[in-house]
């Protein structure tokens, strides 16, 4: 059993290299970067007290914000120590132009934090500013935009002699929420933008296991026909032993990372129930399942033509335009993922699903967005199964004949050619 | 058990309009070191591939250790080819083990073999270096113990001396004759004439894919008759090209090897050369492989 050998050489060569290593660590703790920093982050910014100004044109829009700000920090004292600064115009004129000059003034001498400018105008146009050396505080700012709206609000509603309170309460907006129910009748929450970062995320991951680890092979081939390893190689084993080492080993070191991605994936998911943060990754467990299923045969049927390609090519350029051909498919459910996501069930989606060559990644999306029905989903990996045959069968009489052939890269007429001859 | 390690029987291998071997034969006897001759492009390297089953030929039979090509046992087959190759990124002692492996040596045994060897060749602290750290020259050796690290009954190196410095290429030389004095059969190919007179017991020379000399280094040095002289002169030697006694010659310029005609003494050479060239030497001598070869492919 030499491919044994050559299975082992395979794996164990690609599973050394450093950037296997590399990529497989960072891509979940990028995933999970994606999802989780940006809430990691505003918990983490670091308590402190904020001094305020609040210059008003208005008239009553400081005392009113003042009031409003009664968030406390973890030791009782106020988060924000707010001035009101009156600015209305008097008898000496109007100050407003100088008052909120002077505190910018301030805020760059370092003696005030935050001042917020309401002029007059504001009560019909509602334009004012938040002034700040430290723009990062995003949390804040988004504070003071709704307690300064209100309070502007406020004296528009008082000028009409309407009572804010009873408006307001009036007024509050209805919320709807999406929640998804799964084949064993369990509701997840979702919404549609969370369901399309989530597709577009497998889905590109499966892409790029497909994509890099079938180039992997393909570079191999043509590395060996450079340095004529292959002839040593040929006058020890079978075509068909280094054909099928091949496919099994980078095979396998791709799974293998996968897998490391799908465990952490499922690792998230769990979790996610339990802690907030993760909420956005509470994913169903059988999806990793399909991921690495359709990572297995999208894997393999890409990885035929691969190799074909890279058997017929002495040179990396010669083989990159193949290459090039090759991803073509690839990029078509990518295209056609949002059309996808709007509407998983449709005839397009569905059909498309059956197409081998898109069936791996069209078919993760709609597993993730509907749980298709069980039939598609066995149709459609049947169908898969019976086009790698043909793409195996293909590749290793391109192979046989091609691997001794070095110089110029042959035409599609002379492939198929050679097809006919290794029969 | 035929005599012969090798039996290649009229094998034609074309590739498109081009003749790459054209009805070539040739019989390798067991325990020999043969010796496959011929200019670049002569169609050496298709042949040694067919006796590897690495290509089939398009015509004629390859019988290799007593079976028919096909159904070779390549486990028993070490092949050093032209180009070298080895896995750049693996590491020098994993390659090793590979190629082992996939000739059917087990693991342990496999390990044990590249160690001693490596440590032979003088290459132990390379061990676990990556192959594209290596000179050129220490890569050389590292495919050359990849091909007999299985001690396979039938060596078959491609130009193995190429690009070797003397030292190295002699610690080459002592391990082919240490397998030829166990019995294993060598066949190599070369254009480099010297290490075929010393080493080669059988040669053949091919040109433009036909066998054109073939037979022991004794029996085609004595079809080539021993009526040739060896002259070394200074001044203007271009004249005894042209005597009638000369049928063919080899200028190597400051020296030139003349072959005879049959019944021609080499006294009458040396009579009209005096006088008229400073002689700095004269030796009645065998034509060297090198003449015969220059000779043969010049004519074909």
């Amino acid at each position: 059993m030499k491919v044994l050998h050559v299975i082992r050489r395979e794996y164990v060569e690609n599973v050394r290299r450093r950037s296997f290593i590399v990529s497989t660590l960072l891509v979940p703790v990028v995933m999970t970067a994606f999802f989780v920093l940006p809430l990691l982050l505003s918990l983490f910014v670091p308590e402190r007290q904020y001094r305020v100004v609040v210059v008003d044109q208005v008239g009553g829009v400081g005392p009113e914000v003042a009031a409003s700000l009664a968030d406390t920090l973890k030791s009782g004292e106020r988060m924000y120590v707010v001035e009101s600064v009156d600015a209305r115009p008097d008898a000496t004129g109007d100050r407003f132009a100088d008052e909120r000059a002077a505190r910018i003034q301030a805020v760059q001498d370092g003696e005030v934090d935050i001042v917020i400018a309401v002029p007059s105008t504001a009560l019909e146009d509602g334009k004012t500013e938040y002034i700040t050396r430290d723009a990062r505080g995003f949390s804040i700012f988004e504070r003071f935009t709704d307690v300064v709206s209100d309070a502007v609000i406020q004296r528009r509603l008082a000028a009409e002699g309407l009572d804010f309170a009873r408006v307001k309460t009036l007024s509050v907006p209805v919320a709807m929420e999406m929640r998804q129910i799964g084949a064993a009748g369990d509701v997840r929450e979702r919404s549609f933008i969370a369901e399309y970062a989530l597709v577009f995320i497998f889905v590109m991951i499966l892409y790029m296991a497909i994509l890099s680890w079938g180039m992997t092979i393909s570079r191999s081939i043509v590395e060996e026909k450079g340095s004529r390893v292959i002839e040593v190689l040929l006058s020890s084993l079978t075509p068909r032993d280094l054909m099928v080492g091949k496919l099994v080993g980078v095979g396998a070191a791709g799974l293998t990372q996968l897998s490391v991605w799908g465990l952490g994936g499922l690792a998230m998911s769990t979790a996610s129930g339990a802690i907030a943060l993760l909420a956005p990754l509470d994913i169903a467990p059988a999806v990793f399942g399909y991921l690495i299923l359709y990572f297995l045969l999208g894997f393999l049927l890409y990885s035929a033509l691969f190799m074909a390609a890279g058997a017929v090519c002495s040179t990396e350029p010669d083989a990159q335009q193949f290459q090039g051909l090759i991803t073509m498919p690839m990029i078509v459910p990518i295209m056609a993922l949002f059309l996808l996501i709007q509407n998983p069930s449709s005839t397009f989606a569905v059909t498309l699903s059956m197409i081998p060559l898109f069936t791996p990644m069209i078919m993760l999306a709609r597993i993730i967005l509907l749980e298709p029905p069980v039939w598609q989903i066995v149709l459609s990996v049947v169908l898969l199964l019976a086009t790698i045959y043909f793409a195996v069968v293909f590749a290793a009489r391109v192979f046989r004949v091609g691997i001794l052939l070095y110089g110029k890269r042959p035409s599609l007429r002379e492939m198929v050619h050679w097809y006919k001859l290794a029969k | 058990m035929s005599p012969h390690a090798i039996e290649v029987r009229d094998v034609v291998k074309r590739y498109g309009d081009f003749t790459a071997v054209d009805h070539v034969s040739m019989d390798v006897p067991r325990g020999s070191i043969y010796g496959l001759l011929g200019p670049n492009g002569a169609g050496k390297s298709t042949t040694i591939r067919m006796l590897l089953r690495i290509m089939l030929p398009d015509e004629g039979s390859i019988r290799v250790l007593d079976d028919d090509v096909v159904r070779l046992d390549v486990d028993r087959i070490g092949y050093l080819p032209e180009e070298r190759g080895l896995y750049k990124k693996m590491r020098v002692g994993d390659v090793l083990v590979f190629f082992a492996e996939i000739k059917g040596v087990a693991r342990g045994d496999a390990r044990r073999r590249a160690g001693q060897w490596l440590e032979r060749m003088g290459l132990s602290d390379w061990a676990h270096k990556p192959v594209d750290e290596l000179s050129k020259g220490m890569q050389q050796k590292v495919q050359f113990i990849a091909t007999l690290i299985h001690e396979p009954e039938l060596l078959i190196l491609d130009e193995p001396f190429s690009g070797l410095d003397p030292v190295n290429a002699n610690v080459l030389k002592d391990v082919i004759l240490e397998f030829h004095r166990k019995g294993h059969t060598i066949v190599f190919s070369t254009h480099m004439m010297e290490q075929v007179e010393k080493l080669c017991e059988h040669i053949c020379l091919i040109n433009k894919g036909r066998v054109v000399l073939s037979g022991t280094l004794a029996s085609v040095k004595k079809q080539y008759g021993h009526n040739g002289v060896t002259v070394r002169f200074n001044g203007d030697g271009a004249f005894l090209g042209t005597l009638p006694e000369v049928a063919s010659f080899q200028d190597h310029g400051n020296e030139l090897f003349l072959r005879l005609r049959d019944g021609a003494l080499p006294a009458r050479i040396l009579d009209a050369a005096r006088g008229r060239v400073e002689i700095v030497r004269f030796e009645v001598a065998e034509p060297s492989v090198h003449d015969i070869f220059l000779e043969r492919v010049s004519e074909s």
